[in-house]
């Protein structure tokens, strides 16, 4: 009996030990764990800093050289005659962007009421993977497709002289954010409570009626969130843009006129110009521009988050 | 213990696998980077010639990239490439770039450009006041050269391009380029150019005679075709010797690429099948 108890009791004691060992190292992975978090944390928070401060300081020296007047009201863009007139791809950027959240907002809300709404399951199950599918898509092929299919046709069809231009960009740049506005706002819809729904049609509302006057109220703040993330990717998105949008630095007269944007000029020539030059200042400003605006966009989806919640 | 133990050994295991590394670059020669960038008009002979050195030398890794011609000068000044490809040689002054200091060019192809249309297009001679007039934005519909009732659409390289140099020297007499205009379009890269013409019918543009195939054709300047033959006889003028260029004399890998390009097997091999000419056969 005696031994066996002795033998018990050096049991209980191997099994203290040993957990006591595994808590210490529990509690050690944990603190390790917690560092390497802060850590990824400080250094994503400093490269985004030191990424602005670099691109800002590099383009503010632009204005040694080139008159704010001259940068910002200048249409003629001519770096190797000293012309560094940034307005016409300022317009442009800006142009392009809304003419491509004109037809891309109202399309794909309509196709996120369609998936959340009025979708029977089996087509919901269909649709919504197949905007996943188009989401990963890389620009690069949208815009070759652009070049060399959505170009001639729309040639073909208004009879212009090249086809490139805003409009064209413009069809590009919706073909890409429409999966991404479409389904952000399609999660926006689907969480609208069930209550609001059955509150409206037990009212005696149509569907249509509850769709216009309940659902979208309600899912407003997700709505705008989703358009203004499309209209950031479609404001910084340079790979497709570049190949249909012509690269000639003019103010348009036509939607089909050869025109060029910001990131389309600065993809274009940012290989091509002496490091420390005026032309790399005025590029980098111009980068520097299209940071504080997609800054802009963020701060106020910030912002409708807040009066979401 | 165990742990300043662990920590200990792992050091040491790295200073030693770190200075095998180390010795092992500075014992062999056939081994090390090379990284090929600038001119896209050279880049088919340039990746032609990365895979054959690659295959002879399999412990050296040669990385090509194309962008434009000035890019090559300028990665090699700054440092990003050890070898940089240009269609004109970087150290002398040509109209538009300055001299580059510091660089050793060393010629290893003569590149013949064509002015390329589309297949569809009739058009078969231009001459040079012809070209000029097109370029400048005078000449705006084929009509006026022999062709259909279109609008001529000019597709131009982007400033920086040396294929666009040589063709304003040599194919416009140095006449100037519209920059503006509703038929004017910028392209960045050999490839980009001929996507451009092949896409348009009425399209006009211009090309080093490699990337000349698919829905394009190539249109004779004063009479004259745009061949190989033509340029070795000296009747056709639209061409420019092509250069590497690297900082100062090129050492190991770099030395040994450009001694492989300018070898007679791959001027008289490789080179001349992708319609470039060997330097030997100009005179």
């Amino acid at each position: 009996m005696a031994k066996m108890e002795q033998e018990l009791l050096e049991l209980h004691t191997l099994t203290n030990k040993k957990e006591k060992r595994i808590k210490k190292s529990t509690y050690f992975y944990n603190r390790m764990f917690q560092l390497f978090c802060l850590l990824s944390v400080v250094i994503l928070g400093l490269a985004l800093l030191s990424i602005i401060f670099f691109v800002g300081r590099t383009g503010l020296l632009v204005f040694i050289d080139v008159s704010f007047q001259e940068f910002f009201f200048s249409t003629l863009w001519e770096p190797y005659d000293e012309k560094f007139g940034a307005a016409t791809f300022i317009l442009g950027t800006l142009a392009l962007t809304g003419l491509t959240l004109l037809f891309a907002a109202p399309i794909s809300i309509g196709v996120a009421i369609f998936t959340a709404e009025i979708a029977p399951d089996w087509l919901k199950r269909i649709v919504r993977p197949v905007l996943d599918l188009l989401v990963g898509i890389p620009s690069i092929v949208y815009g070759y497709l652009g070049l060399t299919i959505l170009i001639p046709f729309l040639r073909n069809i208004t009879g212009a002289t090249m086809g490139d231009g805003l409009l064209a960009a413009s069809i590009v740049l919706n073909i890409m954010v429409l999966p991404t506005i479409s389904r952000i706002s399609d999660d926006a819809i689907s969480s609208v409570p069930m209550e609001l729904r059955e509150a409206s049609y037990a009212l005696g509302s149509t569907r249509m009626q509850t769709i216009i006057k309940v659902i979208l109220p309600a899912a407003s703040p997700g709505l705008f969130t989703a358009v203004i993330l499309g209209m950031a990717r479609s404001i910084g998105e340079t790979m497709a843009v570049v190949m249909v949008i012509g690269n000639t630095p003019q103010l348009p007269s036509n939607l089909l006129t050869p025109t060029a944007v910001l990131t389309s000029n600065i993809v274009n020539q940012i290989i091509d110009v002496e490091f420390d030059s005026t032309w790399n200042y005025a590029l980098y400003m111009m980068a520097f521009l299209l940071l504080l605006i997609s800054n802009l966009l963020i701060i106020i989806i910030r912002k409708l988050r807040v009066k979401g919640a | 213990m165990n742990i300043i133990k662990r920590v200990a050994i792992l050091t040491l295991s790295l200073i030693v696998a770190v200075s095998f590394a180390f010795s092992g670059v500075a014992s062999a020669a056939t081994k090390g980077k090379i990284v090929v960038a600038g001119s896209t008009a050279l880049l088919p002979l340039t990746q032609q010639a990365a895979k054959e050195f690659k295959k002879l030398n399999p412990k050296v890794s040669v990385s090509v990239s194309g962008s434009s011609s000035i890019a090559g000068p300028q990665s090699v000044t700054k440092g990003a490439a050890t070898i940089g490809a240009v269609d004109w040689d970087a150290t002398t002054d040509v109209p538009g770039f300055k001299a580059f200091s510091g660089l050793k060019a060393h010629k290893i192809a003569v590149i013949p450009f064509a002015t390329i249309i589309h297949k569809e297009n009739p058009v078969k001679n231009l001459t040079t006041k012809q070209l000029q007039d097109i370029y400048a934005g005078k000449i705006k519909n084929w009509k006026e050269v022999g062709g259909k009732d279109a609008a001529i659409v000019v597709v131009n390289r982007k400033h920086g391009s040396g294929t666009r140099v040589n063709y304003q020297m040599k194919a416009l007499n140095g006449a100037a380029f519209m920059t503006k205009g509703d038929n004017y379009k910028e392209v960045g890269k050999s490839g980009e150019m001929v996507t451009g013409v092949d896409s348009n019918p009425n399209a006009i543009g211009y090309v080093d005679l490699a990337y000349v195939k698919g829905n394009i054709k190539a249109v004779d300047i004063n009479g004259v075709a745009a061949t190989t033959n033509n340029v070795i006889n000296g009747t056709y003028k639209v061409w420019s010797y092509g250069y590497l260029v690297t900082k100062g004399e090129p050492k190991g890998a770099d030395a040994e690429f450009i001694k492989y390009i300018q070898s007679s097997k791959f001027q008289n091999g490789s080179l001349t099948k992708l319609k470039f000419i060997p330097i030997a056969k100009m005179k």
